[in-house]
This record gives structure tokens, C-alpha cells and sequence, in this order.
């Protein structure tokens, strides 16, 4: 009992000893946002904006990327009264918007005239109901990583911005190298996403993967079922149970192509930098196209901020989203290896100019795709429908079914949804 | 008179109760407050939510729909079409095949009735051999019960790699002859049995604990009587030891039971439902009702028929024990 | 002949079948140990490579070099000390409450007649039922419009009043015989009395179960701290070890490190109070 008590004594002490401290001066904008502390371009963004606005300061709430939508959800509906929230995903954003969280920005972005010539459109998908629900600061497009040092130890060329899907796939097959078991060379690797396997079908711009029919995927999963076969990349099975990340995959040094989101190029910057990843010299290509559709075109997605609308500051949080999704902000974000949903020449030389960027020409040229069709559209039922994509894609990509029961699969659940 | 005295002592008994009542109350005061608060009013808040529909933000802007929500999650209207159409047992196989309810009640009870067994038969089996005078018993009880110290993020990205396709386990295994070569994880029969495992090896321990507790309160005097009858050591076990431990595998079972109902964190992190639908289970469904698709009302929904599910198998399980018992 | 098979066993000399059957017995130990801590080994293996390492084919048992230093930068990559307090802070309060509070009520529904038992029983019971996950966004609200988000407090006072702690304590006092409350009752011990004097002292092993149960339940809690605990300095362990899991990378090395760690202070609590805790689990499980 004494034991008990006195464990008691030290829990109240201790208790006690984590008292708030919280003194606020000037203007304090506070944002929520995932992996803050070592996400690059978030301390950017705060240097550079509380170095241009003495007397405001940024403070970010770090939630863990995970689990993002959960604690927002949970935070939202308990009348939060942070400033800013990121954006990860649409589905997301559309629910806080008819849950009633989000403060419409047309009326700032009308009495400052804001310029959104420079998101060439993409600020429509976070449009609903003629309200700006609102802006993208990042838009990632799905670009093509290769290791220069795998593809000139085979002596093939390397992967060009006008790629087919056909070249593709015999490139990954002449890079790869299966002869010591120990350590394989990969052709090419797919993260377990969908995004990552066969999202490259709504690149044509007609195809989109909220309509009901998927039959336009089956092409994508055929190609990576062979490469599998071939040994020209790891399988979904292994990499799914192994939990291995895209990230350490690559950095290994043993995988020649990568298709992946622009972010990539940040992480693999530092961390070529700091020595952690084997990979030396790396380049980017457009992504592979299908017959038809023009070279360069590819899907993205965007990242946004969104206001509060339980903010008691929102003059400050709107003079903030502005810069953040402008031109300046964009070359802040540019310079930390992101690529900002705001273009112009400016930027995309701050993207290129960066150290540890490659410095060929078709890298470059890259980073200007002719389209970007937008991952999945934002809809009441885009999350739902994820989901059903989601579990026939894993059940696809285990060869627990054909390609042709999994796409049967999708299309009738997707349709049934749809009809409801 | 009978009926003035049975009166008298009624009045009596009635006031005697109430001075126990008041005095219980006091007892149970200082926990029932912080638990109605903390957790009954809002686990019947999300029962009252199960007929709403709810987007978050004030609790009264919760909308009544009835029973919208559960005619949403059986598929009501499709499922009785089928079963109009195609006769009732088409129906029902539509429902366990097709509908994500159906599905995951099926997962979640075929985990169950698999695990809850193979969990009590493994710790009876450690129970009774850590309690012959075994050199380094103590030892031996502790390292069994590790598993249920350690946290399960480790643990399950562990076991995951332990079961991928070259992994040590599909080694050994293959070489006694078989001829699984996949990840376990990744396939949809071993998905379901690679939880099992993980769930079996964690909590076996915890139970083995149990057992071997109640084992030492098993009178001495029974064995020695069977011996004398020529029992020999399974018939011991059969005829003495199992009865006597009957109310220990009553309380285990039905705790049991409820954790099995509601496995989440597991399946979570080495599955997350697949492949396909696989291994989706209720408390998976609901997570991803309510915090991806943000259908809160749909999720509370869904718990309500875990909640009906657990207490009709806690009822018919008191029942039998009380039949036990007065037998 | 009964005489001589009623003999200490330990003084007869041991039948060569006797000799197999221990031996099997202990090699079947020995393999199911192996079974149970290979995890364990794989964990601390993981702790001590490099981040690319720990996923590579053929799978290395032990580094190739002992990366000793990741145990240090998981101290200085991410306030690891102050999750720990954190947590120490939350698994001690809860503990302390829940065992006492639990105790208390127990002892009503076990030994005390009262209008509404059944019912309030079977209340507490039917909240063991329902997944936390359905009913964690209302009791967000709740404790939210309470003041209660963000502040160690909230995490206190949402674990230490579960139905878990009130249901184990009840079965163990069922145990304890009725006729010594009666005898202290008859001698003039109010209930109070009899529950600090005759029922605290028999339950000590009780208590030490309840006490190991919460304490790692509270310390290795996910989600409730997840979704109660925002800014850095009121996280938990728990929820620190998923920083190491980004968006655009993952420290594997560093989880497996800081899980280690993470891992000592539960197996001292295991290991100082294990004795009482088999004795207590066997008499509250005796009279379920």
C-alpha cells in the first residue's frame, strides 16, 4: 500500500511539473500539418515568411502523415481553432467542406484580385459549389526516376521523355540483371499503391477512375505482371509484406526505373547528400505514354491549405495562404526540391537550379509535362470508390484472382455504388 | 397474519436495502462517475448515432434517418431482391460474399472460432507442463508471457517479415515437405491464418498465466483418488484436472471471445483487410467508415451489430455456465 | 505396494523413458521459447542496422556492423525523453486511479446488495463490447467541449475508469469468502472497515494484476493518445515511434531502436510484480 502511495505522491508531482507555458506575441498563424519537423520545404516556407512579416510566426501542429485524416477528422469536429489546414488529400477536403470546417477564400481572393493565372487551372479541383474551398501550394506529377550508373553498366540508353509503354517495359527488362542472387538488379519498381501501378491510364484525359469501368487498367496490370515474371522487378507480395518503402528502395542502388510522385526528387537530394542512400547519379524522364496519347502527359496530384473556419485570425491566415500559393511562396517551395502548383519561368529555374539536381537536359525538360490529368477526381464518392480499388488492386496484385475477375470486380461494385 | 408479516418483512428488507444501496453507492461512486462520463454516455451517444446521420462538429446537428444506416450496411434492398429472385440460401451467400458486412462478419467469426480454441488448448497445454517442476519454470513463464508485454506496431512489422516468402518460417516449413512459397500476408487463405498466429502467439502467454494459477488450486486429493481407480495421466487430465478448471476456461473464453470480436490493430498493420477483402474485419470496417469515408452514423451502425453479437454470445455462455453450476 | 508408489518421487531412480520424455519436453520448451523470441531477436537485430538494411535479401540475423549509435539518435532526432515522461506521467496516474477506484467499486458489486446491480453490471460489461473506434468521435466532442484535449489530463481521466479493472476486481473479491465480511460485520466494522482492513490486505495479488495490465495497456495506448495528445511536448511513446514512419521515408531502424527501449520499463514492472501477479489471476479467474 505505502508502495502504491507513493507511487501516487511522484505521478502528482509530476503532474504538476508539466505546466503550460504558453506567452504569445504579435501574430501567431497556426498551421496543422503532417511531418513537420523534417518535412524541408514546411521550414522553408516558415523562415522565409516570418523573415518577409516581422511580428508574425508561423507555428506548425505536427500530425503523424498516417494518420493525417483520422486526427484531423477528430479535431475538426471538436471545433479546432488552428488558422490553416494542409490538404492531403480531395476526398478528405470535400468532407470538411460539407461538414461545414472550411472558410470559403472566393471573397479574399476578390478583394485582393489574386492572380490564379499561374495554377493553369488546377485550383478548380478544390472548387465545389462556386465556393474556393481551397488553394494548392505543391502539385506533384508522376515522373520517372532511373540510376544513370545501372543503365550505362548494361550500356542501355536512357529512358527518354517520349517514351511508349513498350519501350518502357524493354528498357526494365535490358537493365535488369538476375545472375548474383545476392544482389539483383531490378529493371523497375512499383510502390503497393494503385496510384503507382496503373493510375497512367487517366493520362489520356478521357479516362478517369471514378466512371465505373476499369477495363482501361487491365493493359497497365498485364505489363506488370510480366515484368514480375521476369524477375525485372520486385514482387507486389514481397514488397506489401516486407512493408518495404519506395524510398529505401530506390536509394538501395539496385533499381533502374522508379515511377513516383516529384516529391521524390527532395528526399532523394538530402539524402544522397547526407550519405544515407547507395544511389549517385540519377536522372528524370516523362513518364511512358500509350499510342495516342501525347508525350508528356501524366497525372499529379495536389497538395493544398485550406482556412479554418473557426480561425480567429483569418485576415492573417488569408495574407499567408496568398504568399504561400503565390509566386513567392512558390520559389520558396521550389527551392527546397517540391515542385509548387504556381509556374512561371521563375520557378521552374529556381526547381532546376537547385544543388543536386541532375543537370542534363532531358531531366530538365521533364519537369515541364504537357498535361496533368488530375489522380482522382473529387467527388461525393471518391473515397468509397478508393476503397473498392484499393482491395481488388491488392487482391490483383497478389494473384489471388485474374486481372479480369479483379476488373470485373471493380466495375460491378463501382457501378453498383454509383447507382445507389 | 401470513400476509402481514411476509408485508413486515418486505418493509424491513426494503429499508435494509436501502441503506445498503446508499452505502454501495458511495462505493461505486468515485469510479461510475468518471465512467458514465468517459464512456457510457458516449458509447450510447454512438448508439443513438447508429440512427443518425452525422458529419462531425456540434453533437445536435446530428439528422435522424431511422434505420437508413442498417438497411445501408445489410444491403437490404439488394439482398432481399436476390433472395426474392434466386431463393433465400442465394441470398444468403450474396450477403456473406459479396456485401462488406457479410464479409467481414463472416472473417471476424472464422478468426474467432479458429483462435479462441487454439489459444486455450496452447496455454492449457503450457499451463500443465510448467507446472510439473520443470528446471527454469520461472523463466520459461516469463518468456512465454513477452509477447504480451511488447508493443504492436514492432511486433507485427516482425512477424510479417517472418512470414514473407523466403522468410525463416516458409523455410522451415518447407523443409518438412511444403510447398506454400508466398508471402503469407499476401495470400488469401495463409492472410487470415498468419493473424491467427500472430494472435495465438500473444496471447497464449497471457492465458497460459491463467491456467497455471488455477492449476495450483486443484485439490491434490482428486488426483490421488484416480490414481487409486487406475486412472492413467490423460484420463487424469480428462476426468479431474479439465473439470476443475472449467470456470477459469469460462472467464478466459469469454474474454477472449470479445478481443477476438474486436481485433483491429493487427489485421491493421499486417493486412489492412487483404488481399481483396481477406481478411476485412468488423472493427476494420467501421475505422474505415467513419474515418475515410467520414459515414459516422454507418460506423456506429456497424458496431451496434458487434455489440448485439458479443452479448448474445456472453448470454448464452452465462446461461450454460449457470446450468453448469447448478447441475 | 501402495506404500512404495506413494514415495517421493525425486528419491526413486529415473526410468530411461523417464530420461526421453524429459528430454523431449525440454526440447519442445526450448524450440516453442525460440518460436516465441525470434521476433524479439529479429526487433533488436532491426535496431542496429541502417535504415536500407533492415529490408535486404538474403535476411542477415546480425548486422553487418553494429549501428550502436541509432539508440542515441533516437534520443536526439525526436524529444524521445519527453515522450517518455509523458508516458510515465500518464501509465503511473492511471494505474494509481484505476487500481483504487476499481478496487472500491468491486467491492459493491461483489459483496454489497443494491437496487440496480444487475443492470449497472451488465452496463459496465456492454461497454467492453463496443469498439472504441465507433465511439471515439462523440466522446471527442465531449471531453473537447470539457476542456479536456490536448492536456495529459485528458488521456488520465478517458483510461482510468474502464470496465476492465471494475469486472477483474469483482471476480476476485467473489472469491473471498462472504462469511468474513459477515463476522467483521458483526463486530462492528462498517463497510469501509472491512473493505480497507479485510478486503485490501486479500487482494493484494488482485491488485498487483490490475496493476501490470493497466500499466502496459496504458503504455503501449496508440490511438487515444494519437488522437488527444497534439503538440510535441504532450506526446507519448507510442505516437513518437510513428514519426519515424514518414511520408517519403521510413526509419525502420530507428522504430525497431526506440520499440527496444520503449521495452524496458514495462519488463521491469512485469518482472518486479510477476509473483503476485500469477497468484492473482488465479483467484480472480477461479470464480468466473
Amino acid at each position: 500500500m505505502k508502495k502504491l502511495i507513493a507511487l501516487a505522491l511522484t505521478a502528482c508531482m509530476l503532474l504538476s511539473m508539466c505546466a503550460f507555458a504558453a506567452a504569445e506575441e504579435g501574430t501567431v498563424i497556426t498551421i496543422v500539418a503532417w511531418d513537420a519537423n523534417t518535412t524541408g520545404y514546411l521550414t522553408a516556407q516558415k523562415e522565409a515568411y516570418e523573415a518577409s512579416h516581422p511580428g508574425v510566426t508561423i507555428e506548425y501542429i505536427d500530425v503523424s502523415s498516417q494518420d493525417y485524416d483520422t486526427k484531423v477528422a477528430a479535431m475538426l469536429a471538436g471545433k479546432d481553432t488552428s488558422d490553416i489546414y494542409m490538404v492531403k488529400d480531395i476526398p478528405a477536403l470535400l468532407n470538411w467542406y460539407e461538414a461545414g470546417y472550411t472558410e470559403d477564400l472566393t471573397p479574399y481572393m476578390q478583394a485582393a484580385n489574386y492572380d490564379v493565372a499561374g495554377f493553369v487551372g488546377m485550383e478548380t479541383n478544390y472548387a465545389q459549389d462556386g465556393q474556393q474551398i481551397a488553394l494548392p501550394f505543391r502539385s506533384d506529377f508522376e515522373i520517372l526516376f532511373y540510376n544513370k550508373d545501372l543503365f550505362d553498366a548494361k550500356g542501355v540508353e536512357y529512358p527518354t521523355n517520349d517514351m511508349s509503354w513498350e519501350q518502357y517495359k524493354e528498357k526494365a527488362l535490358a537493365v535488369m540483371d538476375d545472375s548474383d542472387p545476392s544482389n539483383p538488379i531490378y529493371g523497375t519498381h512499383y510502390h503497393t499503391w494503385l496510384s503507382t501501378a496503373v493510375n497512367y491510364t487517366v493520362a489520356d484525359g478521357v479516362n478517369t477512375l471514378v466512371d465505373g469501368e476499369y477495363s482501361d487498367l487491365a493493359y497497365f496490370y498485364q505489363m506488370i505482371q510480366d515484368l514480375e515474371d521476369a524477375g525485372a522487378c520486385m514482387s507486389y507480395s514481397e514488397i506489401s509484406a516486407a512493408g518495404l518503402h519506395y524510398s529505401g528502395a530506390f536509394g538501395n542502388g539496385n533499381i533502374a526505373m522508379m515511377p513516383m510522385g516529384y516529391w521524390y526528387v527532395a528526399t532523394l537530394i538530402t539524402n544522397i547528400a547526407n550519405g544515407t542512400y547507395n544511389v549517385k547519379n540519377w536522372g528524370l524522364a516523362a513518364m511512358p505514354t500509350k499510342e495516342g496519347v501525347a508525350a508528356g502527359s501524366t497525372f499529379g496530384n495536389l497538395t493544398g491549405v485550406c482556412m479554418n473556419k473557426l480561425s480567429d485570425d483569418k485576415d492573417a491566415a488569408w495574407d499567408y495562404i496568398a504568399w504561400l500559393c503565390g509566386e513567392e511562396g512558390a520559389k520558396v517551395t521550389a527551392g527546397a526540391g517540391n515542385r509548387p502548383a504556381w509556374v512561371s519561368e521563375g520557378v521552374a529555374e529556381v526547381m532546376s537550379s537547385i544543388e543536386g539536381f541532375p543537370t542534363d537536359e532531358g531531366s530538365k525538360a521533364a519537369l515541364l509535362p504537357t498535361f496533368v490529368a488530375i489522380e482522382i477526381p473529387g467527388t461525393a464518392l471518391s473515397s468509397r470508390i478508393s476503397s473498392i480499388l484499393g482491395e481488388e488492386h491488392s487482391a490483383i496484385m497478389t494473384r489471388e484472382i485474374s486481372i479480369e475477375e479483379g476488373i470485373e470486380n471493380m466495375n460491378e461494385r463501382v457501378q453498383e455504388l454509383l447507382a445507389e | 397474519m401470513t400476509q402481514v408479516s411476509a408485508d413486515r418483512r418486505k418493509f424491513r428488507m426494503g429499508r435494509l436495502e436501502r441503506k445498503n444501496t446508499l452505502i454501495a453507492y458511495t462505493f461505486l461512486a468515485p469510479n461510475f462517475i468518471g465512467f458514465a462520463v468517459f464512456t457510457l454516455i458516449p458509447v450510447v451517444l454512438s448508439i443513438v448515432m447508429s440512427f443518425t446521420e452525422w458529419k462531425g462538429g456540434d453533437l445536435t446537428s446530428m439528422q435522424w434517418v431511422g434505420l437508413n444506416n442498417y438497411a445501408e450496411i445489410f444491403k437490404t434492398a439488394k439482398v432481399g431482391t436476390e433472395m426474392a429472385n434466386k431463393g433465400f440460401f442465394a441470398g444468403l451467400s450474396y450477403f456473406f460474399n459479396k456485401v462488406d458486412l457479410g464479409i467481414s462478419l463472416k472473417n471476424t467469426i472464422f478468426y474467432t472460432v479458429v483462435t479462441v480454441p487454439l489459444t486455450l488448448v496452447c496455454s492449457i497445454a503450457l499451463a500443465m507442463v510448467l507446472n510439473h517442476a520443470v528446471k527454469g519454470a520461472v523463466a520459461f513463464r516469463a518468456v512465454f508471457f513477452f509477447p504480451y508485454v511488447a508493443s504492436m506496431v514492432a511486433i507485427c512489422v516482425c512477424w510479417n517479415f517472418m512470414l514473407m516468402k523466403n522468410g525463416p518460417v516458409n523455410q522451415i516449413l518447407m523443409a518438412f515437405g511444403s510447398k506454400f512459397n508466398k508471402s503469407w500476408t499476401a495470400d488469401s487463405t495463409m492472410a487470415m491464418w498468419a493473424i491467427i498466429l500472430v494472435s495465438v502467439w500473444r496471447s497464449m502467454g497471457y492465458y497460459m498465466v491463467i491456467y497455471l494459477a488455477a492449476l495450483q488450486g486443484v485439490p491434490r486429493e482428486l488426483y490421488e483418488a484416480a490414481t487409486v481407480d487406475g486412472a492413467n495421466k490423460w484420463q487424469q487430465f480428462t476426468h479431474v484436472t479439465l473439470p476443475q478448471l472449467r470456470p477459469t476456461t469460462f472467464f478466459a473464453s469469454i474474454m477472449l471471445i470479445i478481443g477476438c470480436f474486436k481485433i483491429y490493430d493487427t489485421v491493421a498493420i499486417m493486412t489492412n483487410g487483404g488481399p481483396g477483402r481477406a481478411t476485412k474485419m468488423l472493427v476494420l470496417y467501421i475505422y474505415n467508415e467513419a474515418f475515410v469515408n467520414f459515414n459516422y452514423g454507418l460506423a456506429s451502425a456497424i458496431a451496434m451489430v458487434l455489440l448485439v453479437l458479443v452479448l448474445l454470445v456472453t448470454i448464452v455462455q452465462f446461461s450454460m455456465e449457470d446450468k453448469y453450476a447448478n447441475s | 505396494m501402495t506404500a512404495i508408489s506413494a514415495k517421493p518421487r525425486q528419491h526413486a531412480p529415473m526410468k530411461p523413458g523417464r530420461v526421453i520424455g524429459r528430454t523431449i519436453l525440454y526440447l519442445v520448451l526450448i524450440l516453442l521459447t525460440v518460436f516465441t523470441l525470434i521476433p524479439f531477436f529479429w526487433m533488436l537485430s532491426a535496431s542496429l542496422k541502417l535504415d536500407r538494411e533492415v529490408f535486404s535479401f538474403p535476411m542477415r540475423w546480425i548486422p553487418e556492423t553494429f549501428h550502436w549509435e541509432n539508440y542515441s539518435l533516437i534520443w536526439t532526432k525526436v524529444p524521445m525523453l519527453t515522450y517518455f515522461k509523458n508516458t510515465a506521467i500518464i501509465a503511473i496516474a492511471v494505474t494509481f486511479i484505476q487500481t483504487l477506484t476499481s478496487s472500491f467499486a468491486a467491492y459493491a458489486f461483489a459483496k454489497l446488495n443494491f437496487r440496480g446491480r444487475n443492470f449497472l453490471f451488465l452496463a459496465y460489461i456492454g461497454t467492453i463490447a463496443v469498439p472504441w473506434q465507433a465511439y471515439m468521435l462523440p466522446q471527442f466532442v465531449l471531453m473537447r467541449s470539457m476542456g479536456l484535449y490536448d492536456r495529459l489530463l485528458a488521456m488520465i481521466v478517458l483510461q482510468s475508469f474502464s470496465a476492465f479493472g471494475v469486472f477483474l476486481m469483482r471476480q476476485f473479491y467473489q472469491g473471498i469468502p462472504t462469511d468474513l465480511c459477515e463476522a467483521a460485520r458483526i463486530d462492528g466494522l462498517s463497510e469501509y472497515g472491512i473493505w480497507l482492513r479485510i478486503m485490501l490486505p486479500l487482494s493484494k495479488a488482485a491488485i498487483a494484476t490490475l496493476v501490470i495490465f493497466t500499466f502496459i495497456g496504458t503504455w503501449n495506448d496508440y490511438m487515444g493518445p494519437m488522437i488527444y495528445l497534439t503538440r510535441d511536448v504532450n506526446k507519448t511513446i507510442q505516437v513518437g515511434l510513428r514519426r519515424f514512419i514518414q511520408e517519403n521515408s521510413s526509419d525502420y531502424h530507428l522504430i525497431m531502436a526506440a520499440s527496444v527501449t520503449s521495452l524496458v520499463p514495462v519488463t521491469i514492472v512485469f518482472l518486479a510484480l510477476q509473483r503476485y501477479f500469477i497468484e492473482g489471476i488465479a483467484t480472480s479467474g477461479l470464480k468466473g
